[in-house]
């Protein structure tokens, strides 16, 4: 039977390409898969201990690896120039310097790290705050709060969230407030608060970590806290209390403050935190109008606000959600 | 059981049951430090030992806070021999170097009011300033016990070792009052025809004061910063309650309740916290501190 021309030209032509093929196959699985050994990233391979005969050699003897090497050089150097020989045996020269310029990783029951990853992970979690708050720095009013707090940790330094405070019910006329009114026959005007909402942004600029006599470590972390809110306040009629009186209203409050957390577990910490709410306040009129206008309502609120820093101190506990987070390794 | 009943013993038991997690949790981290290859090891090896057998010289200034009318500014010193790491003994004090009237001593000095009733306590209100109580001087020995070591990393370039103390001791307090005004004197000056007869008769005691030292405890917190082996700063709040008259008047001493007695005295001391904040600059002798070694607990 007579080919082709193509069939012929094919097959003339495919001997030799199927040969060549054949060849570069052959070459290729034999050469490759030495290659493949030494550039293998199988995950199992790193963690496992490779065997004995295929550790490197030692930088001075003594060890199998340094027998294995040692044999490996000596069947190289024979089989001269067998290049497959050479390509293919273990610990072969290819092998051997691969082997030299990869240290082996030995098997290790635990790792220790030189610098010990962060206790704690905020990076994407929740925080939620309660806490107790009070007011610092007023003399004639205390301030007393609940406060709730919740945070996103945007990065682990960086949050953004709110908070809430409410304070009726819970305030108190305090004893200078009194004693000013008998002494000196002054009344000094006073506000109520009713409660407090604000956005803030948190930062953590510092991080520490204490000992405990020697013996246990605990993190603990600085932040910044700022942000812009309301308060909701109404002046307490001390000057002419017969007549007036007030409803609560709105005022726009800045807020700046530095805190301290302390960390009990992954997910809990508890923390305490010195902060100012600045805003204008209204207070009641110290000039009482005569006559009529006496009961004009626009006459018993002073025409001029008043800047009013309200620092406050708050304690409390805050929960991470989740309770739980993973470390990521650079690949 | 109502619903809201047992929805809030559910939370109530969810939060206890998170509570325990917690703890368990904080005890698991903590046997964490002390499992595997550094088991019995200490939490820090080669660690500077600042405090144990060296003298820490003190120089600091303090505000007090709070005041009602007066606030002291009181620079001041301490010397402290610590023969322990996590302990301290010594001397604590800072003289007056100025009090600041308060915004209320202003007011009260421009708008105060006298009447028959209060003539005792405010007779001029131009001579306010001269009859409210000020802080001269203090002074307590101590014991600090410090019971934190650590290092704090700022902006996670700058790394400073740091403690943190408490302390406690007896605190005497050097306080210049307005001189008492016995009951003949009050009684005399109130017996006057009119109310500008009782105030001449009233107002020269305004000016006149009397210094007393009150004992009481003292107690607080710090924090040391340590910028070089042999230079810390530290930050410092402390309160020493005692009871004083911090306005001059006449408060209480009534037999029926906190009224006035028409006397200024002993009665019209009332109590107050007296905290106050301390900024100041520790030097330490010799200069250089021990490393603990890699084999020490």
């Amino acid at each position: 039977m007579n080919l082709s021309l193509r069939d012929d030209t094919i097959f003339g032509n495919g001997r030799a390409a199927l040969l060549a093929a054949v060849a570069a196959w052959i070459g290729l699985t034999v050469f490759g898969s030495a290659q493949a050994q030494d550039m293998s990233f199988d995950l199992n391979e790193a963690e496992t201990a490779p065997a004995p005969d295929k550790e490197a050699p030692p930088p001075e003897g003594g060890e199998a690896g340094g027998e294995a090497g040692g044999d490996v050089k000596a069947s190289g150097s024979a089989s001269g120039g067998d290049i497959l020989s050479e390509l293919t045996a273990e610990g072969g020269k290819e092998e051997t310097t691969a082997d030299e310029r990869l240290p082996r990783e030995k098997e290790v029951i635990e790792k220790i790290y030189a610098v010990q990853r962060m206790y704690v992970l905020r990076t994407g979690r929740f925080e939620l705050a309660p806490a107790y708050s009070q007011t610092f720095n007023d003399q004639y009013v205390s301030h007393p709060a609940l406060a709730a707090g919740l945070n996103y940790w945007i990065t682990n330094v960086l949050a953004v969230g709110a908070n809430f405070l409410w304070y009726q019910g819970l305030e108190t006329d305090s004893d200078l407030n009194f004693t000013i009114r008998r002494s000196t026959r002054l009344a000094v005007p006073v506000t109520e608060y009713q409660l407090g909402a604000h956005l803030n942004f948190t930062y953590v600029p510092i991080y520490g970590k204490f000992e405990m006599f020697n013996d246990s470590i605990f993190q603990w972390d600085a932040y910044l806290v700022g942000g812009v809110g309301v308060l909701r306040t109404r002046p307490v009629p001390v000057i002419d209390p017969a007549v007036r009186t007030f409803d609560f209203g709105w005022r726009v409050a800045f807020n700046a403050g530095i805190g301290l957390r302390v960390f009990v577990t992954r997910w809990l910490t508890v923390f305490g935190e010195l902060r100012d709410y600045l805003y204008m306040e209204k207070l009641e009129n110290l000039e009482v109008a005569l006559g009529k206008n006496r009961e004009d309502e626009t006459t018993w609120i002073d025409s001029n606000s008043t800047l009013t820093n309200n620092v406050t101190v708050s304690l409390g506990f805050t929960m991470f959600f989740p309770f739980t987070f993973e470390y990521s390794y650079p690949k | 059981m109502s619903t809201t009943k047992r929805f809030a013993i559910s939370w109530m038991t969810i939060a206890s049951l998170l509570a325990t997690l917690g703890i368990t949790q904080a005890t698991r981290a903590q046997e964490v430090q002390v499992e595997g290859p550094l088991a019995g090891a200490p939490a820090v090896i080669g660690l500077r030992i600042y405090r144990q057998m060296r003298f820490q010289v003190q120089l600091h200034a303090t505000m007090t806070l709070e005041d009602e009318f007066s606030r002291a500014i009181l620079p001041g010193g301490q010397l402290m021999f610590h023969p322990t790491d996590w302990l301290g003994i010594g001397v604590w004090g800072g003289f007056a170097a100025g009090n600041i009237d308060s915004a209320l001593t202003d007011e009260v000095a421009a708008k105060g009011q006298t009447n028959s009733v209060n003539v005792l306590s405010l007779p001029n209100r131009q001579n306010f300033t001269k009859q409210i109580g000020r802080i001269k001087w203090m002074a307590a020995p101590e014991v600090q016990f410090i019971p934190l070591r650590g290092k704090l990393g700022i902006f996670e370039k700058l790394f400073v070792d740091t403690d943190f103390y408490v302390f406690g001791g007896v605190g005497f307090a050097g306080v210049e009052e307005r001189q008492d005004v016995t009951a003949a004197t009050s009684n005399d000056c109130r017996g006057r025809a009119d109310l500008a007869a009782q105030i001449e008769c009233f107002e020269p005691t305004q000016g006149l004061r009397s210094s007393r030292v009150a004992i009481a405890p003292t107690f607080g917190a710090g924090l040391s910063l340590y910028l070089a082996d042999f230079l810390a700063m530290t930050l410092e709040w402390r309160a020493l309650p005692f009871n004083w008259n911090t306005s001059g008047t006449d408060e209480a001493g009534d037999p029926r309740g906190d009224f006035p007695d028409s006397q200024v005295n002993s009665g019209d001391h009332l109590s107050h916290f007296n905290h106050m904040f301390t900024l100041g600059f520790a030097f330490y002798l010799p200069t250089t501190p021990k490393i603990s070694s890699v084999d020490s607990d």
